[in-house]
Protein backbone atom coordinates (compact mmCIF):
# COMPACT_ATOMS: atom_id res chain seq x y z
CA UNK A 1 0.00 0.00 0.00
CA UNK A 2 1.34 3.32 -0.87
CA UNK A 3 2.20 6.06 1.70
CA UNK A 4 0.11 9.25 1.22
CA UNK A 5 2.67 11.44 -0.19
CA UNK A 6 4.05 9.09 -2.43
CA UNK A 7 2.33 9.34 -5.82
CA UNK A 8 0.97 6.05 -7.56
CA UNK A 9 3.07 5.16 -9.95
CA UNK A 10 0.97 2.42 -12.26
CA UNK A 11 -0.57 4.50 -14.50
CA UNK A 12 -3.16 1.84 -15.75
CA UNK A 13 -4.60 2.67 -12.13
CA UNK A 14 -7.45 5.89 -12.97
CA UNK A 15 -8.84 6.06 -9.38
CA UNK A 16 -7.58 4.38 -6.31
CA UNK A 17 -9.61 4.92 -2.97
CA UNK A 18 -8.10 4.11 0.38
CA UNK A 19 -10.02 3.83 3.26
CA UNK A 20 -12.69 6.36 2.90
CA UNK A 21 -14.83 7.90 5.17
CA UNK A 22 -17.18 10.23 5.46
CA UNK A 23 -19.34 11.47 7.78
CA UNK A 24 -22.43 13.92 7.28
CA UNK A 25 -22.93 15.17 11.06
CA UNK A 26 -23.45 11.94 13.48
CA UNK A 27 -24.16 9.82 10.05
CA UNK A 28 -21.65 7.55 8.94
CA UNK A 29 -22.31 7.54 4.74
CA UNK A 30 -18.73 5.98 3.58
CA UNK A 31 -17.24 3.12 5.66
CA UNK A 32 -13.71 2.48 4.67
CA UNK A 33 -14.20 2.26 0.98
CA UNK A 34 -11.58 0.81 -1.04
CA UNK A 35 -11.23 0.86 -4.75
CA UNK A 36 -9.01 0.35 -7.60
CA UNK A 37 -10.20 1.66 -11.01
CA UNK A 38 -7.55 0.60 -13.96
CA UNK A 39 -7.77 3.06 -17.42
CA UNK A 40 -10.20 2.12 -19.62
CA UNK A 41 -11.97 0.32 -16.77
CA UNK A 42 -16.17 1.01 -16.78
CA UNK A 43 -17.22 0.59 -12.95
CA UNK A 44 -21.20 0.76 -12.30
CA UNK A 45 -21.76 1.20 -8.50
CA UNK A 46 -25.38 0.24 -7.66
CA UNK A 47 -27.14 0.16 -4.26
CA UNK A 48 -30.36 1.40 -2.77
CA UNK A 49 -30.76 5.29 -1.74
CA UNK A 50 -28.69 6.43 1.00
CA UNK A 51 -26.44 3.72 0.37
CA UNK A 52 -23.67 6.37 -0.45
CA UNK A 53 -22.50 5.83 -3.83
CA UNK A 54 -23.48 9.03 -4.94
CA UNK A 55 -21.72 10.81 -2.08
CA UNK A 56 -18.64 8.66 -2.78
CA UNK A 57 -18.89 9.48 -6.60
CA UNK A 58 -18.60 13.18 -5.59
CA UNK A 59 -15.44 12.38 -3.84
CA UNK A 60 -13.94 11.37 -6.40
CA UNK A 61 -14.11 15.22 -8.31
CA UNK A 62 -13.77 16.73 -4.05
CA UNK A 63 -17.04 17.95 -4.15
CA UNK A 64 -17.28 16.35 -1.12
CA UNK A 65 -14.58 15.98 1.54
CA UNK A 66 -13.71 13.40 2.89
CA UNK A 67 -12.85 12.71 6.59
CA UNK A 68 -9.98 9.87 6.35
CA UNK A 69 -8.20 7.90 3.86
CA UNK A 70 -7.26 8.95 0.66
CA UNK A 71 -8.35 9.18 -3.13
CA UNK A 72 -6.23 8.66 -6.17
CA UNK A 73 -7.29 10.39 -9.29
CA UNK A 74 -4.85 10.11 -11.92
CA UNK A 75 -1.62 9.09 -9.68
CA UNK A 76 -2.33 12.11 -7.59
CA UNK A 77 -4.20 12.60 -4.47
CA UNK A 78 -7.41 14.60 -4.76
CA UNK A 79 -8.23 17.43 -2.37
CA UNK A 80 -5.28 16.74 -0.09
CA UNK A 81 -1.94 16.68 0.04
CA UNK A 82 0.24 15.59 2.56
CA UNK A 83 2.04 17.23 5.39
CA UNK A 84 3.92 15.50 7.49
CA UNK A 85 1.24 12.93 7.98
CA UNK A 86 -1.40 15.14 8.12
CA UNK A 87 -3.67 15.55 5.18
CA UNK A 88 -4.05 19.42 4.45
CA UNK A 89 -6.81 20.22 1.76
CA UNK A 90 -4.87 21.66 -1.23
CA UNK A 91 -5.07 25.07 -2.74
CA UNK A 92 -8.02 25.84 -4.76
CA UNK A 93 -6.13 25.96 -8.01
CA UNK A 94 -4.44 22.84 -7.60
CA UNK A 95 -8.21 21.44 -7.20
CA UNK A 96 -9.52 23.22 -9.78
CA UNK A 97 -6.47 21.61 -12.03
CA UNK A 98 -7.19 18.33 -11.02
CA UNK A 99 -11.26 18.70 -11.50
CA UNK A 100 -10.36 19.35 -14.91
CA UNK A 101 -9.67 16.04 -15.65
CA UNK A 102 -12.61 14.61 -14.38
CA UNK A 103 -16.09 14.78 -16.51
CA UNK A 104 -18.46 14.97 -14.08
CA UNK A 105 -22.36 14.23 -15.15
CA UNK A 106 -25.22 15.23 -13.37
CA UNK A 107 -28.53 13.90 -12.16
CA UNK A 108 -30.47 17.15 -13.33
CA UNK A 109 -28.31 18.03 -16.26
CA UNK A 110 -27.10 21.79 -14.70
CA UNK A 111 -26.31 22.91 -17.71
CA UNK A 112 -25.74 26.80 -17.89
CA UNK A 113 -29.50 27.90 -18.77
CA UNK A 114 -28.06 31.34 -19.81
CA UNK A 115 -25.66 29.69 -22.63
CA UNK A 116 -26.21 28.07 -25.91
CA UNK A 117 -25.86 24.20 -26.02
CA UNK A 118 -22.26 25.13 -27.92
CA UNK A 119 -21.55 27.91 -25.62
CA UNK A 120 -22.09 25.45 -22.80
CA UNK A 121 -19.39 23.39 -24.42
CA UNK A 122 -16.80 25.79 -25.02
CA UNK A 123 -17.12 27.73 -22.11
CA UNK A 124 -14.25 25.49 -19.84
CA UNK A 125 -12.36 24.66 -22.65
CA UNK A 126 -11.70 28.45 -23.45
CA UNK A 127 -11.81 29.75 -20.01
CA UNK A 128 -9.62 27.02 -18.25
CA UNK A 129 -7.95 25.63 -20.60
CA UNK A 130 -7.38 28.22 -22.95
CA UNK A 131 -8.59 26.79 -26.37
CA UNK A 132 -8.31 29.17 -29.07
CA UNK A 133 -12.42 29.80 -29.46
CA UNK A 134 -12.26 28.28 -32.89
CA UNK A 135 -10.99 25.48 -32.13
CA UNK A 136 -12.73 24.99 -28.58
CA UNK A 137 -16.07 25.96 -31.29
CA UNK A 138 -15.12 23.05 -34.04
CA UNK A 139 -14.59 20.64 -31.35
CA UNK A 140 -17.50 21.53 -29.65
CA UNK A 141 -19.30 21.04 -33.22
CA UNK A 142 -18.07 17.63 -33.59
CA UNK A 143 -18.92 16.49 -30.05
CA UNK A 144 -22.63 17.75 -30.52
CA UNK A 145 -22.48 15.68 -33.46
CA UNK A 146 -21.79 12.83 -31.94
CA UNK A 147 -24.23 12.61 -29.17
CA UNK A 148 -26.19 13.49 -32.06
CA UNK A 149 -27.50 17.42 -31.19
CA UNK A 150 -25.52 18.69 -34.30
CA UNK A 151 -29.00 20.51 -35.23
CA UNK A 152 -29.23 22.04 -31.23
CA UNK A 153 -26.36 24.45 -31.84
CA UNK A 154 -27.68 27.11 -30.73
CA UNK A 155 -30.85 25.98 -28.63
CA UNK A 156 -30.90 27.01 -24.95
CA UNK A 157 -31.07 24.55 -22.07
CA UNK A 158 -35.03 25.45 -21.63
CA UNK A 159 -35.32 24.79 -25.42
CA UNK A 160 -34.27 21.12 -25.00
CA UNK A 161 -35.91 17.90 -23.90
CA UNK A 162 -34.28 16.51 -20.84
CA UNK A 163 -32.42 13.27 -23.12
CA UNK A 164 -31.60 16.06 -25.24
CA UNK A 165 -29.92 18.71 -22.05
CA UNK A 166 -27.85 15.25 -20.79
CA UNK A 167 -26.58 14.50 -23.64
CA UNK A 168 -25.35 18.61 -24.11
CA UNK A 169 -24.27 17.78 -20.80
CA UNK A 170 -21.92 14.68 -21.59
CA UNK A 171 -20.88 16.56 -24.33
CA UNK A 172 -19.46 19.27 -22.31
CA UNK A 173 -17.70 16.65 -19.61
CA UNK A 174 -16.08 15.61 -22.44
CA UNK A 175 -14.87 19.01 -24.40
CA UNK A 176 -12.44 18.88 -21.46
CA UNK A 177 -10.48 16.01 -22.46
CA UNK A 178 -10.94 14.25 -19.46
CA UNK A 179 -9.58 10.76 -19.04
CA UNK A 180 -12.38 9.51 -16.20
CA UNK A 181 -15.65 10.19 -16.52
CA UNK A 182 -18.35 10.25 -13.57
CA UNK A 183 -21.76 9.61 -14.08
CA UNK A 184 -24.16 10.99 -10.92
CA UNK A 185 -27.38 8.83 -11.95
CA UNK A 186 -27.28 10.58 -15.20
CA UNK A 187 -30.89 9.35 -15.99
CA UNK A 188 -32.82 8.96 -13.04
CA UNK A 189 -34.65 12.48 -13.68
CA UNK A 190 -35.67 12.05 -17.11
CA UNK A 191 -38.21 10.42 -18.95
CA UNK A 192 -38.47 6.90 -19.25
CA UNK A 193 -38.73 7.41 -23.06
CA UNK A 194 -35.83 9.73 -23.08
CA UNK A 195 -33.41 7.07 -21.21
CA UNK A 196 -32.26 5.63 -23.68
CA UNK A 197 -31.02 7.95 -26.01
CA UNK A 198 -28.43 9.11 -23.04
CA UNK A 199 -27.82 5.36 -22.36
CA UNK A 200 -26.76 4.93 -26.21
CA UNK A 201 -24.42 8.15 -25.51
CA UNK A 202 -23.08 6.23 -22.60
CA UNK A 203 -22.24 2.83 -24.34
CA UNK A 204 -20.33 4.12 -27.15
CA UNK A 205 -18.38 6.37 -24.80
CA UNK A 206 -17.82 2.99 -22.47
CA UNK A 207 -15.61 1.30 -25.45
CA UNK A 208 -12.69 4.10 -25.10
CA UNK A 209 -13.02 5.86 -21.74
CA UNK A 210 -13.02 5.19 -17.96
CA UNK A 211 -15.90 5.54 -16.62
CA UNK A 212 -17.88 5.16 -13.47
CA UNK A 213 -21.01 5.74 -13.17
CA UNK A 214 -24.02 5.69 -10.36
CA UNK A 215 -26.97 4.07 -12.03
CA UNK A 216 -30.24 1.98 -11.01
CA UNK A 217 -30.15 0.90 -14.65
CA UNK A 218 -29.13 -2.46 -15.10
CA UNK A 219 -29.61 -3.26 -18.56
CA UNK A 220 -26.82 -0.85 -18.88
CA UNK A 221 -24.76 -2.44 -16.06
CA UNK A 222 -24.99 -5.68 -17.91
CA UNK A 223 -24.20 -4.59 -21.44
CA UNK A 224 -21.42 -1.81 -20.79
CA UNK A 225 -20.11 -2.37 -16.99
CA UNK A 226 -16.45 -4.48 -16.82
CA UNK A 227 -17.08 -4.78 -12.90
CA UNK A 228 -20.73 -3.89 -10.75
CA UNK A 229 -19.90 -2.66 -7.72
CA UNK A 230 -22.78 -3.20 -5.08
CA UNK A 231 -22.70 -0.58 -1.76
CA UNK A 232 -25.12 -0.73 0.49
CA UNK A 233 -24.84 1.74 4.32
CA UNK A 234 -21.86 2.93 2.88
CA UNK A 235 -19.63 0.15 2.22
CA UNK A 236 -19.31 -1.92 -0.78
CA UNK A 237 -20.58 -5.75 0.22
CA UNK A 238 -19.62 -6.89 -2.94
CA UNK A 239 -17.94 -6.19 -6.42
CA UNK A 240 -18.12 -8.60 -9.32
CA UNK A 241 -18.28 -8.35 -13.35
CA UNK A 242 -22.19 -8.22 -14.56
CA UNK A 243 -22.07 -12.00 -15.80
CA UNK A 244 -21.05 -13.34 -12.14
CA UNK A 245 -22.74 -10.33 -10.27
CA UNK A 246 -26.50 -10.65 -11.65
CA UNK A 247 -26.43 -15.00 -12.19
CA UNK A 248 -24.52 -15.66 -8.95
CA UNK A 249 -24.55 -13.12 -6.93
CA UNK A 250 -22.95 -14.10 -3.22
CA UNK A 251 -24.46 -11.56 -0.30
CA UNK A 252 -27.79 -12.02 1.05
CA UNK A 253 -27.92 -8.23 0.75
CA UNK A 254 -27.29 -8.73 -2.83
CA UNK A 255 -29.61 -10.92 -3.42
CA UNK A 256 -32.04 -9.18 -1.39
CA UNK A 257 -31.32 -5.98 -3.59
CA UNK A 258 -31.68 -7.42 -7.01
CA UNK A 259 -34.77 -9.07 -6.10
CA UNK A 260 -36.53 -5.84 -5.16
CA UNK A 261 -35.45 -4.11 -8.34
CA UNK A 262 -35.51 -7.26 -11.31
CA UNK A 263 -39.07 -8.23 -10.40
CA UNK B 1 -55.42 83.92 2.10
CA UNK B 2 -52.50 82.88 0.78
CA UNK B 3 -51.33 84.34 -2.57
CA UNK B 4 -50.19 81.83 -5.08
CA UNK B 5 -47.27 83.41 -7.02
CA UNK B 6 -47.81 81.55 -10.09
CA UNK B 7 -45.05 83.49 -11.79
CA UNK B 8 -42.70 82.15 -10.06
CA UNK B 9 -44.11 78.77 -10.28
CA UNK B 10 -43.98 78.74 -13.84
CA UNK B 11 -40.78 79.75 -14.10
CA UNK B 12 -39.29 77.35 -11.33
CA UNK B 13 -41.49 74.40 -13.45
CA UNK B 14 -40.49 75.20 -16.83
CA UNK B 15 -36.83 73.96 -17.06
CA UNK B 16 -35.69 76.09 -20.32
CA UNK B 17 -36.97 79.27 -17.54
CA UNK B 18 -35.40 77.30 -14.59
CA UNK B 19 -32.02 76.30 -16.03
CA UNK B 20 -31.50 80.06 -16.55
CA UNK B 21 -30.51 79.85 -12.87
CA UNK B 22 -27.43 77.76 -12.76
CA UNK B 23 -28.38 76.90 -8.99
CA UNK B 24 -30.92 74.98 -10.71
CA UNK B 25 -29.35 73.59 -13.72
CA UNK B 26 -26.33 72.27 -11.85
CA UNK B 27 -28.29 71.04 -9.43
CA UNK B 28 -30.17 68.53 -11.76
CA UNK B 29 -26.54 67.73 -12.97
CA UNK B 30 -24.98 66.74 -9.50
CA UNK B 31 -28.46 64.90 -8.19
CA UNK B 32 -28.14 62.92 -11.76
CA UNK B 33 -24.83 62.54 -11.92
CA UNK B 34 -24.43 61.59 -7.91
CA UNK B 35 -27.14 58.85 -8.13
CA UNK B 36 -25.57 57.27 -10.98
CA UNK B 37 -21.50 57.01 -9.34
CA UNK B 38 -23.10 56.28 -5.99
CA UNK B 39 -25.20 53.61 -6.96
CA UNK B 40 -22.41 52.20 -9.11
CA UNK B 41 -20.46 52.59 -5.72
CA UNK B 42 -23.04 50.52 -3.89
CA UNK B 43 -23.21 47.84 -6.33
CA UNK B 44 -19.53 47.40 -6.26
CA UNK B 45 -19.25 47.56 -2.66
CA UNK B 46 -22.52 45.35 -2.39
CA UNK B 47 -20.75 42.62 -4.30
CA UNK B 48 -17.89 42.30 -2.01
CA UNK B 49 -19.87 43.06 1.00
CA UNK B 50 -22.24 39.41 -0.13
CA UNK B 51 -19.59 37.47 -1.61
CA UNK B 52 -17.62 38.38 2.30
CA UNK B 53 -21.00 37.14 4.41
CA UNK B 54 -20.52 34.38 2.19
CA UNK B 55 -16.83 33.31 2.12
CA UNK B 56 -15.63 30.54 4.18
CA UNK B 57 -13.19 32.88 5.56
CA UNK B 58 -14.65 34.05 9.17
CA UNK B 59 -12.54 37.26 9.03
CA UNK B 60 -14.42 38.09 5.45
CA UNK B 61 -17.33 37.24 7.20
CA UNK B 62 -17.21 39.77 10.01
CA UNK B 63 -16.45 42.51 8.11
CA UNK B 64 -19.15 42.14 6.06
CA UNK B 65 -21.09 42.02 8.83
CA UNK B 66 -19.95 44.55 10.78
CA UNK B 67 -20.42 47.00 7.61
CA UNK B 68 -23.87 45.51 6.70
CA UNK B 69 -24.70 45.95 10.81
CA UNK B 70 -23.39 49.54 10.86
CA UNK B 71 -24.38 51.19 7.32
CA UNK B 72 -28.00 49.38 7.88
CA UNK B 73 -28.24 50.38 11.45
CA UNK B 74 -27.82 54.13 11.19
CA UNK B 75 -29.31 57.04 9.63
CA UNK B 76 -27.93 57.85 6.36
CA UNK B 77 -27.96 61.58 7.36
CA UNK B 78 -25.70 60.88 10.21
CA UNK B 79 -23.23 59.18 8.13
CA UNK B 80 -22.98 61.89 5.59
CA UNK B 81 -22.65 64.40 8.40
CA UNK B 82 -20.01 62.48 10.00
CA UNK B 83 -18.21 61.98 6.82
CA UNK B 84 -17.34 65.28 5.69
CA UNK B 85 -17.81 67.27 8.95
CA UNK B 86 -16.43 64.78 10.96
CA UNK B 87 -13.47 63.97 8.82
CA UNK B 88 -12.71 67.36 8.09
CA UNK B 89 -12.54 68.52 11.77
CA UNK B 90 -10.30 65.89 12.31
CA UNK B 91 -7.87 66.25 9.02
CA UNK B 92 -8.07 62.87 8.58
CA UNK B 93 -9.62 64.00 5.29
CA UNK B 94 -10.34 67.24 4.35
CA UNK B 95 -12.46 66.84 0.75
CA UNK B 96 -10.27 69.21 -1.09
CA UNK B 97 -12.07 69.68 -4.36
CA UNK B 98 -10.27 68.46 -6.99
CA UNK B 99 -10.82 68.85 -10.95
CA UNK B 100 -12.35 65.91 -13.63
CA UNK B 101 -11.40 67.70 -16.65
CA UNK B 102 -13.24 71.23 -16.79
CA UNK B 103 -15.27 70.43 -13.98
CA UNK B 104 -14.87 70.83 -10.63
CA UNK B 105 -15.69 68.29 -7.93
CA UNK B 106 -16.23 70.09 -4.55
CA UNK B 107 -15.39 68.08 -1.57
CA UNK B 108 -18.69 68.30 -0.46
CA UNK B 109 -20.09 66.17 -3.58
CA UNK B 110 -17.34 63.76 -2.99
CA UNK B 111 -18.51 63.27 0.30
CA UNK B 112 -21.66 62.98 -0.83
CA UNK B 113 -20.80 60.49 -3.41
CA UNK B 114 -19.39 58.53 -0.42
CA UNK B 115 -21.73 58.60 2.10
CA UNK B 116 -24.46 57.70 -0.32
CA UNK B 117 -22.65 54.58 -2.07
CA UNK B 118 -21.52 52.92 0.73
CA UNK B 119 -24.91 53.21 2.73
CA UNK B 120 -26.12 51.63 -0.61
CA UNK B 121 -23.30 48.87 -0.31
CA UNK B 122 -24.86 47.82 2.78
CA UNK B 123 -28.60 47.67 1.35
CA UNK B 124 -26.95 46.23 -2.27
CA UNK B 125 -25.28 43.38 -0.18
CA UNK B 126 -28.49 41.91 0.86
CA UNK B 127 -30.00 41.88 -2.82
CA UNK B 128 -27.10 40.92 -4.03
CA UNK B 129 -26.52 37.59 -1.97
CA UNK B 130 -30.72 37.16 -2.46
CA UNK B 131 -29.52 37.09 -6.22
CA UNK B 132 -27.04 34.79 -6.13
CA UNK B 133 -28.41 32.59 -3.35
CA UNK B 134 -31.38 31.93 -5.59
CA UNK B 135 -29.32 30.02 -8.17
CA UNK B 136 -28.98 26.37 -7.90
CA UNK B 137 -26.40 25.41 -6.33
CA UNK B 138 -25.71 22.73 -8.94
CA UNK B 139 -24.26 25.44 -11.22
CA UNK B 140 -21.80 25.95 -8.93
CA UNK B 141 -20.94 22.34 -9.06
CA UNK B 142 -21.06 21.69 -12.70
CA UNK B 143 -18.95 24.73 -12.80
CA UNK B 144 -16.24 23.68 -10.60
CA UNK B 145 -16.42 20.03 -12.04
CA UNK B 146 -15.66 21.61 -15.51
CA UNK B 147 -12.31 23.21 -13.90
CA UNK B 148 -13.57 26.32 -13.00
CA UNK B 149 -11.92 28.26 -9.81
CA UNK B 150 -14.99 29.59 -7.64
CA UNK B 151 -13.77 33.33 -9.20
CA UNK B 152 -14.12 32.17 -12.69
CA UNK B 153 -17.93 30.08 -11.38
CA UNK B 154 -18.88 33.34 -9.91
CA UNK B 155 -18.24 35.44 -12.44
CA UNK B 156 -18.97 33.19 -15.86
CA UNK B 157 -21.86 31.04 -14.20
CA UNK B 158 -23.58 32.25 -11.37
CA UNK B 159 -23.18 36.26 -11.08
CA UNK B 160 -25.02 36.16 -14.77
CA UNK B 161 -27.80 34.19 -13.47
CA UNK B 162 -27.88 36.38 -10.51
CA UNK B 163 -28.33 39.56 -12.40
CA UNK B 164 -31.55 38.60 -13.32
CA UNK B 165 -32.83 38.28 -10.22
CA UNK B 166 -30.79 41.24 -9.12
CA UNK B 167 -31.56 44.26 -11.64
CA UNK B 168 -35.33 44.52 -10.61
CA UNK B 169 -34.80 45.63 -7.18
CA UNK B 170 -31.40 47.13 -8.30
CA UNK B 171 -33.88 49.83 -10.37
CA UNK B 172 -35.90 50.55 -7.41
CA UNK B 173 -32.51 50.84 -5.47
CA UNK B 174 -31.76 53.35 -7.81
CA UNK B 175 -35.67 55.07 -7.85
CA UNK B 176 -34.48 55.31 -4.27
CA UNK B 177 -31.30 57.45 -4.99
CA UNK B 178 -32.26 59.92 -6.78
CA UNK B 179 -34.69 60.64 -4.21
CA UNK B 180 -32.00 60.23 -1.50
CA UNK B 181 -29.57 62.62 -2.65
CA UNK B 182 -31.45 65.22 -1.84
CA UNK B 183 -29.91 64.60 2.00
CA UNK B 184 -26.84 66.24 0.48
CA UNK B 185 -28.62 69.76 1.62
CA UNK B 186 -27.02 69.04 4.70
CA UNK B 187 -23.61 69.35 3.34
CA UNK B 188 -24.46 71.74 0.86
CA UNK B 189 -23.12 69.60 -1.99
CA UNK B 190 -25.36 71.90 -4.66
CA UNK B 191 -27.68 69.12 -5.59
CA UNK B 192 -30.97 69.97 -6.81
CA UNK B 193 -33.00 70.62 -3.25
CA UNK B 194 -29.79 72.46 -2.25
CA UNK B 195 -30.53 74.65 -5.53
CA UNK B 196 -34.19 74.90 -4.66
CA UNK B 197 -33.41 76.25 -1.10
CA UNK B 198 -30.53 78.70 -2.11
CA UNK B 199 -33.49 80.25 -4.62
CA UNK B 200 -35.94 80.16 -1.48
CA UNK B 201 -33.59 81.48 0.87
CA UNK B 202 -33.23 84.87 -1.85
CA UNK B 203 -37.07 84.96 -2.65
CA UNK B 204 -38.99 83.11 0.17
CA UNK B 205 -41.47 81.56 -1.58
CA UNK B 206 -41.02 77.77 -0.17
CA UNK B 207 -44.76 76.82 -1.05
CA UNK B 208 -44.23 77.39 -5.10
CA UNK B 209 -40.74 76.61 -5.21
CA UNK B 210 -40.60 73.24 -3.29
CA UNK B 211 -43.61 72.05 -5.12
CA UNK B 212 -41.39 72.47 -8.27
CA UNK B 213 -38.47 70.67 -6.94
CA UNK B 214 -40.80 67.66 -6.18
CA UNK B 215 -42.11 67.94 -9.40
CA UNK B 216 -38.07 67.28 -10.91
CA UNK B 217 -37.81 64.04 -8.31
CA UNK B 218 -40.63 63.24 -10.14
CA UNK B 219 -39.88 63.55 -13.43
CA UNK B 220 -36.68 61.77 -13.04
CA UNK B 221 -37.84 59.12 -11.05
CA UNK B 222 -40.55 58.47 -13.65
CA UNK B 223 -38.69 58.54 -16.65
CA UNK B 224 -36.34 55.99 -14.72
CA UNK B 225 -39.32 53.94 -14.21
CA UNK B 226 -39.83 54.28 -18.15
CA UNK B 227 -36.38 52.86 -18.82
CA UNK B 228 -36.44 50.43 -15.99
CA UNK B 229 -39.15 48.76 -17.53
CA UNK B 230 -37.37 48.43 -20.79
CA UNK B 231 -34.70 47.24 -19.51
CA UNK B 232 -36.66 44.32 -17.38
CA UNK B 233 -38.43 43.37 -20.38
CA UNK B 234 -35.43 42.86 -22.72
CA UNK B 235 -33.96 40.90 -19.86
CA UNK B 236 -37.26 38.79 -19.60
CA UNK B 237 -37.11 38.23 -22.85
CA UNK B 238 -33.90 37.17 -23.64
CA UNK B 239 -34.23 34.60 -20.56
CA UNK B 240 -37.56 33.36 -21.33
CA UNK B 241 -38.65 34.50 -18.36
CA UNK B 242 -42.23 35.96 -17.36
CA UNK B 243 -43.50 39.65 -18.08
CA UNK B 244 -42.30 42.15 -15.58
CA UNK B 245 -44.91 44.28 -13.65
CA UNK B 246 -46.34 46.56 -16.67
CA UNK B 247 -45.57 50.62 -16.72
CA UNK B 248 -48.85 51.30 -15.13
CA UNK B 249 -48.35 49.09 -12.43
CA UNK B 250 -44.98 50.22 -11.55
CA UNK B 251 -45.73 54.00 -11.50
CA UNK B 252 -48.58 53.78 -9.09
CA UNK B 253 -48.19 50.81 -6.88
CA UNK B 254 -46.68 51.74 -3.50
CA UNK B 255 -43.53 51.80 -4.18
CA UNK B 256 -42.87 50.35 -0.12
CA UNK B 257 -41.24 53.92 0.60
CA UNK B 258 -38.13 53.12 2.56
CA UNK B 259 -37.95 57.02 2.96
CA UNK B 260 -34.94 58.37 4.63
CA UNK B 261 -33.03 55.82 5.94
Amino acid sequence: MPTPNVKLTDSNIIVKAEKVNKHFGSLHVLKDIDLEVRKNEVVVIIGPSGSGKSTFLRCINHLEKINSGHIYVNGHMIGYHDRGGKLMEDSERNIARQRAEIGMVFQRFNLFPHLTAIENIIEAPTRVRKTPLEQARADGERLLKRVGLADKRDQYPNQLSGGQQQRVAIARALAMKPNLMLFDEPTSALDPEMIGEVLDVMKELAHEMTMIVVSHEMGFARAAADRIVFVDGGQIIEQASPQEFFASPRSERTRQFLSQILH
Amino acid sequence: MYHFDWQVFLKYIWPPSAFQDPLIRNGLIVTVVVSVVAQALGVVLGLFAALGKMSKFPLFRWISEIYIWYFRGTPLLVQMSLLFFGLGVTHIYDFPDFLVGAVTITGAVQAGILALGINEGAYMAEIVRAGIESIDPGQMEAAKSLGMTYGLAMQRIVLPQAAKVIIPPLGNEFNNMMKTTSLMVVISAGELFYGFEQVNARIFKPFELFIAASLYYLLLTTIWSFIQAKIESSLGERKGVEHSPSMMQRIFAGTSGKGVR
